[in-house]
């Protein structure tokens, strides 16, 4: 079962989705991006809401353009759920003509049991939710669509849906679309995420990929990535780069393999944008091993090693259970991060405080200046 | 202490007092007339009345072709009134206009209009007597004056309704296999369906009481607003109030099921 969009593209009086080529195989992709970027209407055009001007869109070779929504069986799960007011959960659940042992399996998957018989108005926003889950999975659909239905949700209530979705949709064994605009929803449901902006995917990769090889500065931000800093390659090797940003030399370890986000394409003395994720930047206390300085290259020629810098703490601010820290490491690097409140106390984090602050190569990612629009 | 009451401050207006004594005229100049005229005819004149063969035939002209009006509105205003509120194309608002024009067009202009088509020496009015069935002076011609004026009322009302259904339930519904039959009847007529009933009882209501297109088209039979004219211009006020009370009582029989069974009780 695969699910395949092809030069996709429909516009509306200010807006313009497309031209847009995906395929979704048996998997959960989860569609991320800003609202208005057109990720809802790419599900109103696999569901058959919205008719696109060109392009194809096959379900396991089935061209469903042009085909009325009930003649598609694509299942689509709306943002608040879309449940019919005037059915009780069960009359909702039995609707697409579901047995009744059908309708007590699904309940008891997804634990609905004792809202079987109330109308939707006295569900909660999470009872809905699972209803409406239920109530398209009856309809045994060969492609499965969800609208941010996590998003109204209270977060304890949407980080326990969250892990149980995951499961489900595996099992489902259909082509998933799931939309969102959280990125930790996306990285955490999908088995590859694609990020949409302004009716385009920008890139289309496994989690780890859009998280920590961001095809342009878009994705990074998009991905809760601040660590952007402009910077030019000085030395352009093999198996690596070395990159001067503001006064410091990072070393990079730049991946050949094709299709992996551009990297090949930085050349010495091209201008780049230098992309870190918050997630793998580690501090230490600054008379550990790693201080070096701020001049890493001095440290050694060798790649594998982690670049070692100091650094000094410009701002931080409680999250809740993270502290988010900027440590500036020189003129026009301000690397922020996030650590557990033990390695706070361990470290003694106040502003001014002077940190050891390492990045390993392969974490320092090179996005060229073509990939900007 | 001063208390802290809009009535308690010194020198202020209560403009909600105000507000209520200027409207509150305005409902005594509703009521006081309704209550004049069912105290100024008596029980006994108004049943005697109601016994005369021209009362209870103007009743039943009234009630029969009321009732065929508002099926017939019904039958054609619901599916314009869903077209209305779901199709997609400029020209909605041309038709809207059609639909609103004999609301706002005066009725006896109505019947006038009508007659230039279906009248006598007409096509359509000469091909319609020859085959036996007379559009005007007949019960089809009450019909026909009565649709013309009171079907809006259902498409209007019925459009409004159908607008207030979300249309993502209707999406969820196709989506889960069921086409567009099906997704009215089971989803969007029931949600739509108290709403589709006060359009329903509004057209009734509006049949019941038509007058000036009716005596354009169909002076004869006698509906029992053309009969209180009638008696009226014949035999005085008095004569015409027992039947005026059996309108009243008809129309605040509608007005009951506006408020009652046509609310939308899932808002």
């Amino acid at each position: 079962m695969t699910l395949d969009l092809s030069a996709l593209e429909t516009s509306y009086a200010d807006f313009d989705f497309g031209p847009v080529d995906l395929t979704v195989d048996r998997e959960v992709l989860a569609v991320l991006g800003p609202s208005g970027s057109g990720k809802s209407t790419m599900l109103s055009l696999v569901a058959g809401i919205t008719t696109p001007d060109s392009g194809s869109i096959t379900l396991d070779g089935r061209e469903l353009v042009g085909r009325p929504p009930e003649d598609r069986n694509v299942g689509i799960v709306f943002q608040e759920g879309a449940l019919f007011p005037h059915m009780t959960a069960r009359e909702n659940v039995a609707y697409a003509g579901a047995s009744d042992d059908r309708v007590t399996e699904l309940a008891a998957m997804l634990e609905l049991g004792d809202v079987l018989d109330r109308r939707p108005p006295t569900l909660s926003g999470g009872e809905r939710q699972r209803v409406a889950l239920a109530r398209t999975l009856a309809a045994d659909p060969d492609a499965l669509l969800l609208d941010e239905p996590l998003s109204s949700l209270d977060a304890p209530i949407r980080r326990r849906l969250r892990d149980e979705l995951h499961d489900l949709f595996t099992s489902l064994d259909v082509p998933v679309l799931y939309v969102t605009h959280d990125q930790r929803t996306a990285t955490a449901l999908g088995d590859r995420v694609a990020i949409v902006r302004d009716g385009t995917i920008e890139q289309v990769g496994s989690p780890s990929t859009v998280l920590d090889r961001p095809a342009n500065r878009f994705v990074a931000r998009f991905t809760g990535n601040e660590n952007l800093f402009e910077g030019r390659v000085v030395e352009r090797t093999a198996d690596g780069a070395r990159v001067r940003v503001g006064g410091t030399t990072l070393r990079a370890a730049v991946s050949g393999d094709a299709g992996s986000d551009g990297d090949e394409s930085v050349a010495t003395g091209s201008t780049v944008t230098v992309s870190v994720h918050p997630s793998r930047v580690e501090l230490g206390a600054p008379d550990g091993a790693t201080r070096t300085g701020s001049d890493a290259t001095r440290a050694g020629t060798d790649a594998a090693r982690a670049n070692a810098l100091t650094g000094t703490v410009a701002r931080w601010l409680h999250e809740g259970t993270d502290y988010r820290i900027e440590v500036e490491v020189g003129d026009g690097i301000g690397f922020t991060t996030t650590v557990r409140p033990p390695t706070f106390d361990r470290l003694g984090v106040d502003r001014g405080v002077e940190l050891a602050v390492s990045v390993p190569p392969e974490a320092v990612h090179l996005i060229p200046r073509s990939a900007e629009r | 202490m001063a208390t802290r009451t809009d009535h308690g401050r010194m020198g202020s207006v209560d403009w909600l007092s105000v507000a209520l004594v200027l409207g509150g005229l305005l409902v005594v100049y509703y009521v006081a007339p309704l209550a004049s005229l069912v105290l100024s005819a008596s029980p006994g004149a108004v049943a005697s009345r109601l016994g005369e063969s021209s009362v209870r035939s103007a009743a039943t002209t009234s009630l029969l072709s009321a009732s065929i009006t508002t099926v017939v509105a019904t039958a054609f205003g619901l599916p314009l009134a869903y077209w209305l509120a779901r199709a997609e194309t400029r020209w909605k608002t041309v038709v809207l206009g059609f639909v609103v024009l004999p609301l706002v067009l005066p009725p006896t202009v109505g019947g006038v209009v009508l007659l230039t088509v279906v009248g006598p020496n007409t096509l359509v009015g000469d091909w319609a007597a020859a085959a036996g069935v007379p559009l005007t002076r007949s019960l089809a011609g009450v019909v026909l004056a009565q649709t013309f004026v009171a079907s809006p009322f259902v498409v209007v009302t019925a459009k409004a309704a159908f607008e207030s259904v979300d249309e993502t339930l209707e999406y969820a519904s196709r989506s889960l296999g069921k086409g567009r039959w099906t997704t009215a009847r089971n989803v969007t007529l029931p949600l739509a369906g108290p709403g589709i009933l006060a359009g329903v009882t509004l057209a009734f209501a509006r049949s019941i009481g038509e007058f000036g297109a009716t005596m354009m088209l169909s002076y004869y039979p006698r509906t029992m607003p053309v009969e209180i004219w009638v008696s009226f211009v014949s035999l005085g006020l008095d004569a015409a109030y027992p039947v005026a009370i059996l309108l009243v009582v008809i129309s605040v029989a509608a007005l009951l099921v506006l408020n009652t069974v046509a609310r939308n009780p899932w808002r």
